[in-house]
């Protein structure tokens, strides 16, 4: 097809030459031209008739057509490159982006517009552009265009272009949360994934709080913690509210203050995962308990030492004499008077006891 | 192609806020950034990086009970409780 594409062209840059003022248009053009007659173009007529959006004659139209995308493609590349420093973006997907790109890209040599922003390098900009000036393309042309356009969803303009951007972005870490989250490529669609992302965090905060909650059961230290920091939520809530504050919901109403999302569980365990570089360190946890000690005023102080002092006394037996004064004496230094022997056993008996009341 | 987007996003859309929402309440410092809704690409970067460090903290918490297991006298009180509590 070369030996008729040279006659062609001529004749075709001859007249594409007083249409076009512009001597860089007319430039872009020729390179275009040049490219496409390397290319061998079965019928180059018909290739520039759509270039230029003017209805070509019928059997041009047919084998513009037939000749699909990569005919389009050239085109379009060439058009683009002729015309400006476009660059492209280096992955899979400027093939698909050129191939919706051949109706705007042949756009572009007759837009000055156009070849500006081709010429800023944005690939994405030509296609702005393009449809704020629906071309008047041949009846073939034009439902292959829509349809490529219905299919890849391409942007129109800068806000969708924006909104594709970002809409891009979500769906990269959405395959990256499906990477990590277990389960998660076999459900569909976004909603379905959230649900899973959703419910693995909350089985993962469970699965910390209940491992913290082993562990300090297995440290007899941490585990006097729970006790301490039961009292100190039970302490705050009635220093905080009125009697209504039922016993039955002292320890997660003491969690809600640290974390609305967490569970059943030991606030000790909350507050590990809270301060996780912090140590299992008797001093850090005992103090957390004094400002809410501090916090209540004396009155109702009295009444949550004096519950204390009932639910020491249910374990009286596990508990020496100091220990259980302790708890009456002062709600700052609750727990200094118990002695360094205190078991993990005697406060888990004093630890059930708890729940029991609760 | 745009109405038929919002047409089938209009179903979804309200969910996938709630959803977002929730997830957003979940994460660590949802609290510290108020009602203030945060990018959907941020939000789902922030639960990329919590879940990580939610398996880092569970391999740590393992690793940390594991060693308090096997350093405990199997007969002791301790071992007891613990064990009552692994089966609770």
């Amino acid at each position: 097809m070369a030996h008729c594409g040279g006659g062609q062209a001529a004749s075709v840059e001859s007249h594409f030459q007083g249409l076009l003022d512009d001597d860089d248009k007319y430039r872009a053009l020729c390179g275009a031209f040049g490219y496409l007659q390397q290319q061998e173009w079965p019928d180059l007529s018909g290739a520039c008739y759509s270039a230029f959006g003017a209805p070509p004659p019928p059997g041009a139209a047919t084998q513009a057509t037939s000749n699909g995308a990569g005919n389009s493609f050239t085109c379009s590349g060439s058009a683009s490159s002729g015309g400006g420093s476009a660059k492209r973006k280096p992955d899979a997907y400027v093939d698909a982006k050129d191939d919706c790109k051949r109706p705007r890209g042949k756009q572009q040599l007759c837009d000055p517009g156009e070849a500006g922003g081709a010429a800023k390098g944005r690939p994405e900009k030509p296609k702005a552009c393009a449809r704020k000036k629906p071309e008047p393309a041949a009846a073939g042309q034009k439902t292959d265009y829509i349809h490529v356009r219905a299919r890849r969803g391409q942007a129109t303009d800068s806000h969708s272009l924006a909104e594709r951007v970002r809409r891009e972005r979500i769906s990269e870490r959405m395959r990256y949360l499906q990477e990590l989250v277990p389960g998660c490529d076999k459900v569909t669609g976004k909603a379905g994934m959230l649900d899973e992302i959703i419910n693995y965090v909350q089985s993962l905060q469970k699965q910390v709080e209940f491992l913290s909650m082993k562990i300090a059961a297995s440290n007899p230290v941490v585990n006097f913690n729970i006790v301490d920091d039961l009292f100190g939520g039970r302490r705050m809530n009635q220093a905080c509210g009125p009697a209504a504050a039922l016993p039955a919901m002292t320890l997660p109403m003491h969690q809600g203050q640290l974390d609305p999302s967490c569970l059943q569980m030991s606030s000790a365990t909350m507050q590990q995962m809270q301060q996780p570089a912090a140590g299992f360190g008797l001093d850090m946890l005992v103090s957390s308990s004094y400002p809410a000690a501090q916090s209540a005023p004396p009155a109702a102080a009295a009444t949550p030492v004096s519950m204390s002092a009932s639910a020491t006394a249910s374990v009286d037996s596990c508990l020496d004499v100091n220990g259980a004064a302790a708890w009456d004496i002062a709600s700052q230094h609750l727990f200094s008077g118990f002695d360094a022997q205190f078991q993990s056993v005697q406060s888990d008996c004093l630890l059930d006891n708890l729940k029991m009341e609760l | 192609m745009s109405s038929r987007r919002s047409s089938r996003g209009a179903i979804s859309e309200e969910e996938i806020n709630e959803l977002m929402s929730k997830l957003q309440s979940l994460l660590p410092n949802s609290r510290r950034r108020g009602s203030s809704q945060a990018s959907t690409t941020k939000l789902l970067k922030e639960t990329c990086s919590y879940i990580k460090s939610l398996h880092r903290e569970v391999d740590d918490l393992s690793d940390r009970l594991s060693d308090l297991m096997s350093t405990m006298d199997h007969n002791s009180a301790e071992a007891e409780i613990i064990r009552g509590l692994l089966r609770s």
